[in-house]
């Protein structure tokens, strides 16, 4: 299952864990399935992060596909200047 | 001088061709939004608060709407209120006060008139009664146990809240066991930083010009990073559809961050509607100071653990940025700058605070500078102590591909240590400190960010073509998309007219930020260009009698056996008998965006009767990726350095107790001039960003991350007083010269 890397400010959800895996072949399905489990973390990871897949960093990242060995993390929103 | 690693060799990629909008620059008649004057137009002045926080009791604007000129006045009661949580409620609360005036400066209403004067004379005579409030202007102020709140309307970002606070955001990146290294740790370094306000100091003050006409339909005329963010934003503050604004890109004179966002538009927008006339606005100076975004001040505490051997085993690092009066605050940013080395152990905490001071916007790599200035002192410092080059113990410590970046993730293909091995084999580096001065060094990063772009590309009849994308064009991108495109076509660079379009000729394209333009944008001209080419070997496959699969293009010429190579005019001239105009669009959301690092050098001398600083010699090392315009590049190199060393010598906001500045004008708050300066030398490294076709990173933000540090370890070095507080301006040097 594709593992999620979480920032330290969603650990709150998962009790502290720092990587969980979830279900899912996008990373919306991924984020549905950890709300299941985690409620709350769902909506934190929607509106509050960015996600990083294979590299690339996405400010909209739910329809992204992901295998189960993708690495998913979760980071601040990023803007620049 | 140029590192190149493995670069294919391109013909027109790389080379510096006069820039397409040279010529109108440099003869003045390139048009700027404050250029525009219409038939009718009238001219708009703002009354702005005088008190630092204050609830607005009453306006009365009806003196002021009888005098002479006067078309049309608004106030806050002319604008939708957003609901708190639409994301442009702060950017709609800051372009006009609504009920609370958050700070010195912010707008509360704003007068049309025929001339710039008597909107000025109304402006004076709208009476306004005010309630004071407390104003908090520090950090310490914002963050104390019951702390009067800045803005009511401020929910934390980032993690639970139980309603309104001063606290913007909070951030905690940690891996590995901190604790455990420290105490292992053969050399532990723990420090202090500050850092003030300072503003982005673009040349050209915020302007535009806005008619609405008799359908309700918008024309706006403006100076931005990004015209489609003018239109959506503009739309969202008067509660508008999109679709009734057209905003064309004036010419811009600078925006390094600070044009990411509006300030004028809706204003000039809602004064045009009232007016039924067209009305240009446009900001002075003091206006630009104390009323547009500077980047936030700071305070840090760094700590970071080292072996003796120079292995950098851990870091703990707390920041506290003072973002102004509303929460644009993107989260972690400013720490990224760690991001440069492995820590495998490491802890960093960000917040923002919220002041009664102006709404904070980016600038360059907005948070990094700051954070950048603290950690890479404090690893001089090591150095130092352990007698160590300080190029050596940032190449022992430097990321490279697969090590994680602070948030986790593993970097991409990078060039720190190839930055790193560029500078210490420089003319520069190589030579020996004159006498008299000291040397010294910093580094930096930035994420840099993909996100929309569009661009269509349009053969013309005899062979010549137009690009066009909806990318403003603040540091060179007409250039480079022009130069991409040659290259892809096969033609010559001066025969592409790069055009920026308005919102209504290109496709959405997002702001010009994360210095992402030619890497997103470019990547869509080379779409656009590519899906071209299988159009034009199609046609010239019809016109030679051909297969498709016969026909091959090389060098802007379609070629097939046996067969005379077509050139791409005499398919274009065949375009009408072939299939009609040859146009493509190509649009994208890119990922892949390439991190860009430097490494910067400086020789300077301190004056130890004065405090003075006087820079010797600059040497900026940074990755391009794939320098498209290698003088564009070198150019965003050179500024972005000379920025930095304002930061860090001169710049500052100075505020009187109730949030007023006191140095308001450029001749107060002094951005550094030629004379201060020598030329500063660039190093371009080309490490190719295996994510985008020619191999771009961009470049115009990171420049800006390491000159802090770089002068300051400098100072350091030439003063033996380790110099923890931003500017360091003559008064402070000569107060730390006579501490020690």
């Amino acid at each position: 299952m594709p593992r999620v890397h979480l920032m330290s400010d969603h650990r709150r959800f998962t009790g502290g864990e720092a990587v969980v895996e979830a279900g899912g072949a996008t990373v919306g399905a991924v984020i549905a399935e950890l709300e299941q489990r985690f409620p709350g973390l769902g909506d934190a990871l929607t509106h509050g992060a960015s996600a990083g897949v294979n590299g690339e960093i996405h400010s909209e990242p739910q329809y992204l596909e992901v295998d189960p060995d993708t690495d998913i993390y979760f980071v601040a929103p990023l803007t620049g200047g | 001088m140029t590192v190149t690693d493995d670069r294919p060799t391109y013909k027109w990629v790389g080379t510096r061709p006069i820039r397409h909008d040279g010529y109108e620059k440099v003869t003045g008649k390139a048009r700027f939004a404050a250029d525009l004057d219409l038939p009718g137009q009238l001219h708009a002045a703002y009354l702005r608060s005088p008190h630092g926080h204050a609830r607005i009791l009453s306006i009365d604007t009806a003196a002021a709407a009888g005098m002479p000129g006067v078309k049309a006045v608004v106030t806050g009661a002319d604008f939708p209120d957003l609901d708190p949580t639409d994301p442009n409620f702060d950017v709609s609360v800051n372009v006009m006060a609504r009920g609370t005036v958050l700070y010195n400066g912010h707008a509360l209403a704003a007068v049309a008139a025929s001339t710039r004067a008597e909107a000025a004379a109304a402006v004076a005579a709208i009476q306004v009664e005010y309630e004071l409030l407390p104003v908090i202007l520090t950090l310490e102020e914002s963050m104390a146990d019951g702390a009067p709140l800045v803005n009511e309307h401020n929910i934390t970002k980032f993690v639970e809240s139980d309603g309104p606070s001063n606290l913007a955001t909070s951030n905690v990146v940690e891996r590995g066991d901190v604790e455990a290294a420290f105490a292992a740790a053969d050399l532990v370094v723990e420090r202090e930083f500050d850092t003030a306000y300072v503003h982005q100091g673009y040349i050209e003050p915020h302007a535009c010009v806005v008619d609405v006409g008799p359908n309700g339909k918008a024309d706006i005329w403006a100076s931005s990073q990004g015209h489609f963010m003018v239109r959506a934003l503009t739309a969202s503050v008067l509660g508008w559809e999109t679709s009734r604004i057209k905003v064309t890109p004036a010419e811009i004179g600078g925006g390094f961050g600070g044009k990411t966002t509006i300030y004028l538009e809706p204003v000039a927008a809602r004064l045009s509607e009232k007016s039924g006339r067209p009305v240009k606005l446009v900001l002075t100076r003091e206006e630009v100071l104390r009323a547009t975004g500077p980047a936030p001040a700071s305070k840090s505490r760094i700590k970071i653990a080292a072996s003796n051997d120079g292995e950098l085993t851990a870091i703990d690092c707390w920041f506290g940025y003072v973002v102004g009066c509303t929460n644009d605050f993107a989260g972690l940013v400013g720490a990224m700058s760690v991001a440069s080395y492995k820590f495998p152990n490491l802890k960093l905490e960000a917040i923002g605070a919220l002041t009664n001071t102006p709404k904070s916007a980016a600038y360059r790599a907005p948070s990094a500078p700051q954070a950048a200035f603290a950690i890479e002192s404090v690893i001089d410092e090591i150095a130092q102590t352990l007698d160590m080059d300080p190029i050596d113990i940032r190449l022992r410590n430097a990321v490279v591909e697969g090590d994680p970046t602070a948030m986790g993730m593993p970097h991409p293909r990078i060039g720190f240590v190839e930055c790193l091995e560029a500078l210490r084999d420089s003319d520069h580096y190589r030579s020996p400190v004159p006498d008299g001065a000291a040397r010294g060094i910093g580094a930096g990063f930035w994420f840099n960010i993909g996100e929309q772009s569009s661009a269509t590309v349009n053969l013309n009849e005899d062979g010549t073509a137009t690009v066009i994308t909806g990318s403003p064009d603040i540091g060179g991108s007409r250039a480079s998309m022009a130069l991409m495109a040659a290259e892809e076509l096969g033609i010559d660079v001066y025969s592409i007219t790069p055009v920026v379009a308005d919102t209504e000729s290109v496709g959405f394209t997002d702001v010009t930020e994360g210095s992402r333009a030619t890497f997103s944008t470019g990547m869509a001209v080379v779409n656009a260009c590519r899906d071209l080419i299988e159009e034009l070997r199609a046609r010239a496959a019809t016109i030679l009698g051909v297969d498709l699969d016969a026909v091959t293009w090389v060098d802007g010429t379609a070629v097939t056996d046996g067969k005379d190579p077509l050139p791409l005019s005499a398919i274009t001239a065949k375009a009408k008998s072939t299939g009609g105009p040859l146009t493509v669009t190509a649009s994208l959301n890119a990922g892949g965006a390439g991190p860009s690092f430097a490494v910067h050098c400086c020789d300077l001398t301190v004056d130890e009767e004065t405090g003075q600083v006087t820079i010797l010699r600059y040497t900026a090392v940074q990755d391009a990726g794939t320098a498209i315009h290698p003088s564009y590049v070198e150019g965003q190199l050179q500024g972005g350095t000379v920025q930095g060393i304002g930061w860090a010598l001169n710049e500052e906001y100075i505020f009187d107790d109730a949030g007023s500045m006191e140095n308001a004008s450029f001749l107060d708050y002094r951005i550094p001039v030629a004379s201060d300066l020598p030329m500063i030398d660039t190093i371009v490294v080309e490490v190719p960003n295996p994510a985008h076709p020619y191999g771009v990173r961009g470049v115009g933000e990171t420049g800006i991350v390491p000159p802090m540090a770089t002068v300051a370890n400098a100072i350091t070095r030439a003063t033996s007083i380790r110099m923890t507080s931003l500017p360091m301006s003559p008064p402070k040097i000569l107060a730390a010269l006579d501490t020690d």
